[in-house]
């Protein structure tokens, strides 16, 4: 008990001039008193140890975890370096990418390039030959002659300019796929692009590999006028798949199957909200275990040095940047099909 | 069910008090008998043979009958329990093969009643004289019975020697061993409830390196200075006789998390100088999320109570008897006020009381499942259904 309160309680047991019942009372009430006493000591002590104890492990933790802000911002920071360095190697796979890509088209393009210079040669041949001829009708005097004759130099001339201009649209055509894209979109005829695409990538793959052959089979829906989309973006992506095709037809065909006859086919349709391009093999298939994959960057199931690795993951980036979708549909040994479908009303 | 508590500080005042109990016709067939290791249990034990009163025996750290708390001495509650409801059964581990003894026990509770019930006492102290692993034993013991069993208890103290514990019936003692009284509980029910209060104090920890009881590695950082430095006590890490357990953890154990969003005290009871890792009462693998603490708030009373008297009107039911095992840290951590917590609960129940201090206690939370736990109030009571 608490000394004073135990010095009163024995000056009450020693006073004998109160009652009996007075005196319990007290007692009571002394002990009362001594017990909240008792608690309110403890609660006061026990409430400074807590308090001491408590500061010194909050100011711990909040050291601690000033310690921890720091580390995450420096992390961050190497983060974000990293970051912009990966920005910067992909901006140069990217590049590197499309330089491959041009690479394939190379032997295409000089295909391409070479019909419309023998057309120039051939008119200009022919158009030398006639002129001479009109000469000598002009010395014979006979201008009904001239005239005719004078008229097959100017159709002749007319084929010069058209294949000329031709020749001019595959070269700029070529410089624009290499192009940084301007990410400009334009009202494109996506027939005329596609099938531009697909006969340079058929002519690119024939030029590498004589042997190569395969039968080309294309749908193109007439209502589809034009397309507002990058038209680089979406020529570079139709080129992969088209390229990806002959690829696997290629690789079916080594495996020397009896009665295999490669065939790629492409094919335009118009939907109510949509455009499709579809590109469909009769290659080998994508294996169920790598399909999940096909899309990832740096993925890729062609030999070492022969693939990037990014030409799908770049497709679909693209696809996506227009608002589209990319999907595939293959079986096994029968062949694979890639469906874009673009929509119409693209005005991103 | 009839029922007395009784207390004595020596072998004669138990005596005498018995005596006096029973001149009224009382006569227990049960007795809880919680003593401490400083008394002669045989002796109180032959007395209570004498008397035909079976008893469930556990030495303590501090014992404590209605308005009456003490250390060092005797607290018994007598039961007039009918024979037929009730049976005490004895497990010796000492062959360290806790599951078998479990599995034994857990059987014959099983076979002689279908729907049994128990309250259970175990070492606190194993053979090698450290802490007991009473959440083994929980976990063996709910296994065996089955989930839905109810089982309440406490471990065995000695005074705080945290040297040597002991369970005992009549007839037998073990310093590794497990007493139950088991109750068939189609006959009397019963209803109790575990609180702690200890409250989560800092950022939540993960145990990044440990293995059994030693805890190496706490967010990558060393246990040890980690556990000291930040409670002040970074000048304690290389003193040899520096008492972890008793100057630190017992007022700043863990707070861990565990399954059913349930926590669970577990405290470092020794630094092991050779791995420099902290030596736990009871494991904490790797990965196990928990905080320091903070000791509960002098309100813990008034939430143990208010808990237990919504449980009392909630089941519209009384007592014939009240068992508590509070934890033995509940003592210094809450002073005075663990005797108010003690004596709140016997006076919310107004029914004759008796328990001890613990170093680890058995039962549920409100709504939980059966659980070991660690610097809790465990209490339970019994009643004759009628």
């Amino acid at each position: 008990m608490n000394q004073h309160l135990q010095n009163i309680l024995e000056l009450i047991n020693q006073t004998s001039q109160l009652k009996e019942e007075d005196k319990t009372a007290i007692i009571s009430g002394l002990k009362k008193a001594d017990k909240d006493l008792l608690i309110s000591e403890f609660k006061l002590e026990r409430t400074e140890k807590v308090k001491r104890t408590t500061a010194i492990l909050l100011e711990e933790t909040i050291e601690e975890l000033e310690q921890k802000r720091k580390a995450i911002e420096d992390s961050n920071d190497a983060l974000q370096k990293s970051l912009q360095e990966l920005k910067a190697a992909q901006s140069q796979l990217i590049q590197s990418e499309k330089m491959a890509s041009l690479g394939e088209l190379t032997a295409g393009i000089a295909h391409e390039i070479q019909n419309p210079l023998n057309f120039v040669n051939n008119f200009s041949e022919v158009s030398k030959e006639l002129i001479e001829e009109m000469l000598e009708e002009i010395k014979n005097g006979d201008m009904e002659e001239v005239n005719a004759i004078a008229q097959d130099v100017i159709q002749n001339l007319e084929k010069i300019t058209h294949h000329g201009k031709r020749a001019d649209g595959i070269v700029k055509g070529m410089l624009q796929h290499s192009r940084s894209s301007s990410g400009t979109k334009e009202n494109t005829k996506i027939n005329v692009l596609v099938d531009e695409y697909l006969r340079l990538a058929y002519h690119g793959l024939r030029a590498k590999d004589k042997s190569f052959n395969a039968a080309l089979d294309t749908h193109f829906d007439d209502s589809i006028k034009t397309i507002n989309i990058v038209p680089q973006d979406i020529g570079r992506v139709v080129l992969n798949l088209i390229t990806n095709a002959f690829y696997a037809c290629n690789e079916k065909k080594k495996l020397q199957i009896d009665g295999y006859e490669p065939k790629v086919s492409v094919k335009t349709e118009k939907h109510t909200d949509n455009i499709t391009i579809s590109v469909k093999d009769n290659g080998n298939g994508i294996p169920q275990k790598v399909l999940d994959k096909i899309f990832q960057p740096f993925f890729t199931t062609k030999p070492t040095g022969q693939g990037t690795g990014l030409g799908l993951s770049l497709s679909y980036d693209i696809i996506k940047a227009h608002g589209g979708n990319i999907d595939v549909n293959t079986k096994e040994n029968e062949g694979t099909e890639f469906t874009i479908s673009l929509p119409t009303n693209n005005n991103q | 069910m009839k029922s007395k508590s009784i207390h004595g500080a020596s072998f004669k005042e138990v005596d005498r008090a018995l005596n006096s109990v029973l001149t009224d016709g009382f006569t227990p067939t049960v007795a809880f008998v919680f003593i401490s290791v400083k008394q002669d249990r045989k002796a109180i034990c032959e007395l209570m043979t004498s008397k035909k009163i079976e008893v469930f025996g556990a030495t303590s750290c501090g014992e404590f009958i209605n308005g009456h708390q003490t250390e060092g001495e005797i607290a018994i509650l007598l039961l007039e329990l009918a024979k037929e409801h009730y049976t005490i059964l004895f497990e010796n581990m000492e062959d360290g093969n806790m599951d078998n003894a479990v599995s034994k026990l857990a059987n014959n509770a099983l076979n002689q009643f279908t729907n049994p019930s128990l309250i259970v006492c175990g070492p606190g102290i194993n053979q090698k004289g450290e802490h007991f692993e009473g959440e083994k034993l929980v976990k063996s013991l709910e296994k065996q019975l089955g989930a839905e069993k109810i089982f309440f208890g406490g471990m065995a103290g000695d005074d705080w020697a945290l040297k040597e514990t002991f369970v005992f019936t009549n007839t037998k003692e073990s310093n590794y061993g497990i007493v139950a009284l088991v109750l068939n509980a189609d006959k009397i029910s019963l209803n109790g409830m575990a609180v702690t209060g200890w409250k989560p104090m800092g950022i939540a920890r993960t145990v990044t390196k440990s293995e059994g009881k030693l805890l190496y590695e706490i967010d990558g950082k060393s246990a040890v200075d980690l556990y000291l430095k930040y409670l002040g006590k970074s000048d304690k890490i290389a003193e040899k006789d520096f008492k972890i357990f008793e100057d630190l953890a017992i007022e700043y154990p863990f707070l861990v998390e565990r399954d059913t969003n349930e926590t669970v005290i577990k405290s470092p009871t020794k630094i092991d100088r050779t791995t420099h890792a902290l030596v736990m009462d009871n494991p904490m693998s790797e990965g196990t999320k928990f905080w320091f603490t903070q000791p509960p708030e002098f309100d813990i009373v008034e939430e143990v109570i208010n808990k237990a008297a919504k449980l009392k009107t909630d089941l519209d039911t009384d007592a014939d008897a009240l068992l508590i095992f509070s934890c033995g840290g509940r003592k210094p951590i809450l002073g005075p006020l663990v005797t108010e917590e003690n004596e709140g609960l016997a006076k919310l129940w107004d029914t004759p009381m008796a328990g001890f201090f613990t170093y680890g206690e058995f039962g549920r939370v409100l709504n939980g499942r059966q659980n070991f736990h660690g610097g809790a109030c465990c209490w339970v009571t019994l009643k004759e259904k009628e």
